[in-house]
């Protein structure tokens, strides 16, 4: 039985055909003397054998709708990134992406972003609202906002004030009135999202002004200074009402952040 | 496939070649997650990377392997970043664990033929149960190699491990596989 460890390496490669004419001999001679072994061999070459004749009943296909985003993707791979989002891509397996070379289109740049932002930011979501950096923070709601953002635009998503409300309600314990004319800050509304990150603890309002995405963060048992804060090339607004942090997330100028960020603040119940 | 071509751009030859890995891709990631929506998600994301690093990939190399270790790397940074202690079961001690015992042992008498009966009375969704029982990493080794047959090497890449180590986890993989489904059997006790 001692010498019976030295066709362990060997036993894969002999059940897959792949072992020289010489060790496969040596083998075959083991087994012929070694009835444990003898099985243990014919037990894998059993396995191997139903499995390579099962293996096209093993292979349901992909689900249609994930072929047709898979598609989307390829379409705007081709698009642009932000030329300041270089960082995230050393953080890839493997080969390091080069997508950061590119000129990316400003209309695709949600698809792109998410991607090297879900990469980056992705190791460090063991989420501690409290415990955070106010930088780190808002790096990581910026990454969810560009997130949800590319996921939304995919699925189309266009939810009634009635259903965020209820969905704040019912997910958050958190009885708001959304405000009643967003038109009036340029501001459409374009859903609600429970958030991948943060443990789902995290509730996500999405926007949309002159066509570009605004995110509305709420991050319950969570106080922060008020604060302005640039990140991957968004500003994000902070600002505190009793125990619930808000962020306002925008690509936008920083005084047109801090309007619209004013006017959530003020119109928000 | 034209991947060089000035910019970084994805040749429609390379779209249609990577779209075409799409239903083995979703069946590993559903033997890694064994949940379809996380299967999804992980496609999709193998899917962006691998449409946004096109440019890296050496045309003449094979694309399915190349996809699929973007797959395997993706899934393992998840599960790191998930800090689980998963990741410690997933290690080099499950191969150790399943050294420990020899494998020898049992006689198996030649007329029982336990291996006829299992490849014939086995049904596909007790394989593919029994399948999704093994310890990721072996089965990672398993359908990589029965299922998808790739190399050792491709397989080796893809799990940043050494090629013994690959046939190592095969051979115990389908070695515990056998022991589940034999469990199945009454015949085979």
């Amino acid at each position: 039985m001692s010498n019976c460890q030295f066709i362990d390496p060997l036993v894969s490669p002999f059940v897959d055909g792949e072992l020289p004419e010489a060790d496969r001999r040596v083998v075959e001679d083991h087994l012929r003397a070694c009835p444990p072994c003898h099985s243990r061999v014919r037990a894998e070459q059993t396995v191997h054998t139903l499995i390579r004749a099962r293996a096209e009943a093993l292979k349901p296909p992909a689900p249609e709708p994930l072929r047709a985003r898979c598609q989307a993707l390829c379409a705007h791979a081709d698009a642009e990134a932000a030329p300041h989002l270089h960082p995230p891509l050393n953080r890839l397996p493997g080969a390091s992406l080069v997508a950061a070379r590119r000129a990316w289109a400003p209309r695709l740049a949600p698809y792109a972003l998410a991607a090297s932002l879900t990469i980056v930011v992705g190791s460090a979501f063991v989420y501690q609202a409290t415990d955070k950096s106010v930088h780190l923070l808002a790096a990581e709601l910026t990454a969810d906002h560009v997130k949800c953002m590319a996921m939304n635009r995919a699925f189309g998503t266009q939810h009634q004030p009635a259903v965020v409300e209820s969905a704040m309600a019912s997910g958050f314990d958190w009885r708001m009135h959304l405000p009643d004319n967003p038109a009036s800050a340029d501001l459409e509304l374009v859903g609600s999202r429970p958030c991948l990150y943060g443990e789902g603890k995290v509730a996500h309002i999405m926007y949309r002004h002159h066509g570009r995405q605004v995110s509305l963060f709420m991050l319950p048992k969570a106080s922060r200074a008020q604060q302005l804060v640039r990140v991957l090339g968004h500003e994000a607004a902070i600002w505190c009402v009793g125990n619930r942090t808000f962020v306002l997330v925008a690509r936008e100028s920083r005084p047109e952040v801090e309007r619209l960020a004013s006017y959530v603040k003020a119109a928000l119940h | 496939m034209a991947p060089r071509q000035g910019l970084p751009v994805v040749s429609p030859a390379f779209e249609a070649e990577a779209l075409a890995s799409l239903d083995s891709l979703y069946r590993a990631a559903l033997r890694l997650t064994r949940r379809p929506a996380d299967a999804e998600d992980l496609v999709q994301e193998t899917y962006l990377k691998a449409f946004r690093a096109a440019d890296q990939f050496e045309p003449g190399t094979n694309l399915r392997a190349w996809l699929f270790t973007i797959l395997h790397n993706t899934a393992r940074n998840r599960a790191r970043d998930r800090a689980r202690d998963t990741v410690s079961i997933d290690s080099e001690i499950v191969d150790r664990a399943a050294d420990a015992p020899p494998l020898a042992g049992r006689s198996l008498g030649a007329a029982e033929t336990p291996e006829s009966l299992l490849m014939r009375d086995t049904l596909t969704p007790e394989l593919q149960a029994a399948i999704d029982a093994l310890p990721e990493t072996f089965r990672q080794a398993v359908w990589l190699r029965d299922v998808e047959e790739f190399s050792y090497a491709e397989i080796a890449e893809m799990l940043s491990i050494p090629v013994g180590t690959v046939m190592s986890r095969i051979s115990r993989g389908r070695h515990q596989l056998f022991e589940r489904l034999s469990h199945l059997r009454p015949v085979n006790v």
